[in-house]
C-alpha cells in the first residue's frame, strides 16, 4: 500500500515537469492532446475533411480536454486545492501533535524501582506518555501539584490529584490515574494477603482462560473509523464542488450560446460526456492528490489515520468519489442546461443535494457515533447515499468484498440509466433560451 | 434554383405559429446568397434547421443531394444569430479549439487560427479573453470560428449588424472571397443595401415562406418596366397622361417616374415625349433591393 501514494505523487510530479518543458519549447497550448490527439499525424491544410484530426476518445475527448485545461488553469481551482491541502495536513499532523502533549507527570514518594517499573508498564498499556519525578516527601509533592508541576502524585497508600476525576472523563490520562488505583490496590491487597513479591507478581499477570469453539475463528477486526470520517468529509466536499462546477459549466455555454456553435458540429451526448468526464477527471486527480498527500504525511508523523485498515478505507473512498460523482454529474449536467442565470443555480441545484445531504449526515452521524445504524447500511446500497455510507461500512470492518462489489454495480447500472434521462433532457433543453425551461415543457407529447 | 445545399419544403411550426411553413430554396456553390425577410419571418430557424439544431416536422436539407449527417456539418461552418464563444477563453485556442471539433489536426488549427485572426485583423489579441474584446471585435472572432476549418458551406445569420464601416469592409470581403473559391454563402441582414452590393442572388422569406428569390440583377429588373423622363416644357407629365398602357407613378422636381404594362413599346414612349418638348433625360430604372423587398414582403 506505501507505493500507492509514492506512484501518485511521481505521476503528478512528471506531468508538472513536461508542462514546464512544453511552457518553455513554447506549447503551451494544448495539454492533454492524448485525450483528444491525432493519430494520422500533421496534413496538410485544406479540404482534408474529417478525418484530419481523429482522435483517441473523438470530439468528446476534445471537449473533456478543453474542461480540464481551463479548470485546471482558473484561480478557483488553485485556491480551493491549496485550502483543501492544508485543511488535510491540520487534521492528519494536529492530532499527533495533541497525542504528544498529553504527557503526565507523575510524582512519586518514596518510590521504589518496582513501583517505577510498575508505572512505566502501566504507562504503556494505557498508551500515555509519562514522566516520573522522585518529590522528596508529600508536603514538597503537593506543593508541586498545586502549582501545577505535576498531574498526579503516587504516594503511600493513595493517589492524589489536583481536581476531582470526572467519571465521564474518557481522557487517557484519566484512563491512566483508574488503571493505576487499581493495580496499586490489587497489589496492596496481595502484600496484606501475605504474598511474596513472586507470587504478587504471578497473581497480576493472571491471564484468562483461553476460549475456543469449534468452528473457526474470525481474524481480528480492525477499524479506521477515524479514517472513514476523514474519507466522507472529503467525498461531500470534492462532489459539492465539482457537481456545481458542472452544472454552472452546462449553464455558462448555453448562456453564452456557445452551445449552439458546439452543437452545430459535436453531437449533444458527446458535449455533455465530454463535459462531465473533464470535469470528473480534474475531481479525481485533486482527490487522489489529496489522498497521497494524508498518506505521505501520516507517514512521516506516525499518524494513526494511515496504520492498519485506513489505506483500504482511502482507496474504498476514492472509488466512492468516481462512482458518486459519476451517479450525480449527469443530473447535475441536466439541471444546468435548463437555467441560464446565475442567480437560478440555487433553485436548480437544492433539490439536487437533499439526498447528498442525506447520505452525508447520516453516514457522519454514523461514523461519530462509533457504530454505524441500521440505516448506514441500508443507505449503503442506494446509489445517491451509497458514496458516504459504503465507505463508512469499509471503514467499520463492516462490509464484504462482495456487498461492496454488489453496491458498486447498482451504483454502475443506475448511473447508465441516469445519464440516458439526462442526455434527453439536455438535448431538449439546452438550446430552449430566454425562460427556464420546466421538466414538464421536456415530456413527450408537450408543445414547442 | 437548384444548388449544392437544397432546402425542400421546411415546415416547423410552434404551437400554433408556423415558423417554417412549406420553404423551399438553393444555395448554389460559388455565390453570395443573401437570406432577407422581417423579423420574426424564420430566417434563423432555417439556418438552425441546416444544422440539425431543431426539429423539423416536414422537409429536409440535403448537401449534394444527400441528407446531412454529422460529417457533412463538419464541412460547414456556422455564425448564429445570437453571437456565441467562452467568455474566459483566449482568443486563439478558441478558435483553434473549435478547428480541432471540426475535425482538423492541432497543428492545422493552430496555424488556420493564427491566419484567420490576421486576415481578420484581430490577430494582436489572439490572447486576450474573448470577454475582454469590444463588440465589433468579437464579432470579427466568431466569424474566424465559422472559417477556421476552411468550410464548404458558410451560413451566416447577421454578420454585419452592429459592425463599423471598417468591420463591414473586412467581412464582406472575407464573404465575396470565399464564394469567388467556389463555396456557398448564405447569410443574413437587414442592410439592404450592403446586401445588395455584396450578394449574387437573394432569398426572401415571410411567414415562413419564400415570397421572392432569384439574382440580384434579375429582381432589380423583372416586373412591369420603369422609366424615369425628364420633359422640358412639360414638367408635370401631361404628355404621358392617357398613353395606353402607361401610369404615372410619381412627379417630383420635373422628373416624371413612369410605370409601362408589359405590350407597350417604349419607342411609342419616346416618341410621345419628343412631340412635348426636348427630352433631357431617358433612362430604364432598376429597382432598388429594398423596393423589391418592401414589395415582396407586402403581397
Amino acid at each position: 500500500m506505501k507505493v500507492f501514494p509514492i506512484v501518485i505523487l511521481a505521476l503528478v510530479a512528471g506531468f508538472v515537469i513536461r508542462r514546464r518543458l512544453d511552457r518553455r519549447r513554447g506549447r503551451p497550448r494544448f495539454p492533454f492532446r492524448w485525450l483528444g490527439s491525432s493519430t494520422a499525424g500533421r496534413k496538410p491544410h485544406g479540404g482534408t475533411g474529417p478525418s484530419g484530426g481523429r482522435t483517441l476518445l473523438g470530439d468528446t475527448g476534445l471537449v473533456a480536454g478543453r474542461e480540464i485545461r481551463e479548470r485546471v488553469r482558473s484561480r478557483m481551482f488553485r485556491v480551493v486545492t491549496a485550502i483543501l491541502v492544508a485543511v488535510v495536513a491540520a487534521a492528519v499532523v494536529i492530532p499527533t501533535i495533541h497525542g504528544a502533549t498529553s504527557r503526565q507527570r507523575v510524582g512519586v514518594v518514596a518510590g521504589s524501582a518496582a513501583l517505577h517499573a510498575e508505572l512505566l508498564e502501566l504507562a504503556r498499556t494505557v498508551g500515555v506518555r509519562v514522566e516520573l519525578v522522585d518529590e522528596p516527601d508529600v508536603p514538597r509533592a503537593r506543593a508541586a501539584l498545586e502549582a501545577g508541576h505535576l498531574d498526579l502524585v503516587v504516594e503511600s497508600g493513595k493517589i492524589l490529584l489536583e481536581a476531582p476525576l470526572s467519571s465521564s472523563d474518557t481522557s487517557s490520562g484519566a484512563r491512566y490515574v483508574r488503571d493505576l488505583s487499581a493495580s496499586l490496590g490489587a497489589q496492596r491487597a496481595f502484600a496484606r494477603a501475605g504474598l511474596t513479591a513472586e507470587q504478587a507478581a504471578i497473581v497480576a499477570r493472571a491471564g484468562s482462560l483461553p476460549i475456543e469453539s469449534l468452528q473457526p475463528a474470525k481474524a481480528p477486526r480492525t477499524t479506521s473509523e477515524a479514517t472513514a470520517l476523514l474519507g466522507v468529509i472529503l467525498v461531500f466536499v470534492v462532489l459539492t464542488q465539482y457537481l456545481t462546477w458542472t452544472l454552472m459549466g452546462v449553464m455558462e455555454e448555453k448562456a453564452s450560446r456557445v452551445v449552439e456553435v458546439l452543437l452545430a458540429t459535436v453531437r449533444p451526448i458527446q458535449l455533455l460526456a465530454g463535459k462531465v468526464i473533464g470535469i470528473g477527471a480534474v475531481a479525481l486527480a485533486q482527490a487522489a492528490v489529496l489522498v497521497a498527500f494524508a498518506l505521505l504525511l501520516g507517514e512521516a508523523v506516525g499518524s494513526s489515520l494511515v496504520s492498519g485498515t485506513a489505506p483500504l478505507v482511502m482507496a474504498a473512498t476514492l472509488v466512492w468519489l468516481v462512482l458518486g460523482y459519476a451517479f450525480y454529474s449527469w443530473v447535475y449536467a441536466a439541471a444546468g442546461s435548463l437555467g441560464e442565470r446565475q442567480d437560478q443555480i440555487q433553485s436548480l441545484a437544492l433539490p439536487l443535494s437533499v439526498p447528498l445531504l442525506i447520505g452525508y449526515l447520516v453516514s457522519l452521524v454514523g461514523v461519530s457515533s462509533g457504530n454505524p445504524s441500521l440505516l448506514v447500511k441500508v443507505l449503503a446500497y442506494l446509489p445517491p447515499t451509497a458514496p458516504f455510507a459504503m465507505p463508512t461500512l469499509v471503514g467499520f470492518g463492516d462490509a464484504a468484498w462482495w456487498q461492496f462489489l454488489l453496491s458498486a454495480v447498482a451504483s454502475v447500472a443506475c448511473t447508465v440509466a441516469v445519464a440516458l434521462v439526462a442526455a434527453r433532457v439536455y438535448r431538449a433543453a439546452v438550446l430552449r433560451t430566454g425562460t427556464r425551461v420546466r421538466l414538464r415543457e421536456l415530456l413527450p407529447g408537450s408543445a414547442g | 434554383m437548384a444548388g449544392l445545399l437544397e432546402l425542400d419544403g421546411l415546415t416547423r411550426r410552434f404551437g400554433a405559429v408556423a415558423a417554417l411553413d412549406g420553404l423551399s430554396f438553393g444555395v448554389p456553390a460559388g455565390e453570395v446568397v443573401g437570406f432577407l425577410g422581417p423579423n420574426g419571418a424564420g430566417k434563423t430557424t432555417t439556418m438552425r434547421a441546416i444544422f440539425g439544431l431543431t426539429d423539423l416536422d416536414a422537409g429536409s436539407v440535403r448537401w449534394n443531394g444527400a441528407a446531412i449527417g454529422p460529417a457533412e456539418r463538419r464541412r460547414f461552418g456556422y455564425m448564429p444569430e445570437e453571437r456565441g464563444l467562452y467568455p474566459s477563453m483566449r482568443v486563439g485556442e478558441e478558435i483553434e479549439y473549435l478547428g480541432r471539433l471540426h475535425g482538423m489536426t492541432p497543428g492545422d488549427a493552430a496555424s488556420a487560427a493564427e491566419s484567420w485572426l490576421e486576415r481578420l485583423e484581430v490577430a494582436d489579441r489572439a490572447d486576450s479573453k474573448v470577454e475582454a474584446l469590444s463588440h465589433g471585435n468579437q464579432q470579427r472572432v466568431q466569424l474566424a470560428a465559422a472559417l477556421v476549418h476552411d468550410p464548404e458551406l458558410l451560413v451566416l445569420d447577421e454578420p454585419l449588424a452592429g459592425l463599423d464601416p471598417a468591420g463591414i469592409d473586412v467581412i464582406g470581403q472575407v464573404l465575396v472571397e470565399q464564394a469567388g473559391a467556389g463555396r456557398c454563402v448564405l447569410f443574413s441582414s437587414h442592410q439592404l443595401d450592403l446586401v445588395e452590393d455584396l450578394c449574387d442572388s437573394v432569398a426572401i422569406i415571410d411567414h415562413g415562406r419564400l415570397v421572392a428569390s432569384g439574382s440580384v440583377d434579375e429582381l432589380a429588373t423583372e416586373g412591369a418596366r420603369r422609366l424615369a423622363v425628364r420633359v422640358e416644357g412639360d414638367r408635370q407629365g401631361g404628355w404621358a397622361r392617357g398613353l395606353p398602357g402607361v401610369t404615372v407613378s410619381q412627379v417630383q422636381g420635373g422628373e416624371v417616374r413612369l410605370v409601362l404594362d408589359e405590350a407597350v413599346d417604349s419607342d411609342a414612349v419616346l416618341d410621345a415625349a419628343r412631340r412635348a418638348g426636348r427630352v433631357s433625360q431617358f433612362v430604364f430604372e432598376r429597382r432598388r433591393l429594398s423596393e423589391v423587398f418592401r414589395e415582396a414582403v407586402a403581397r
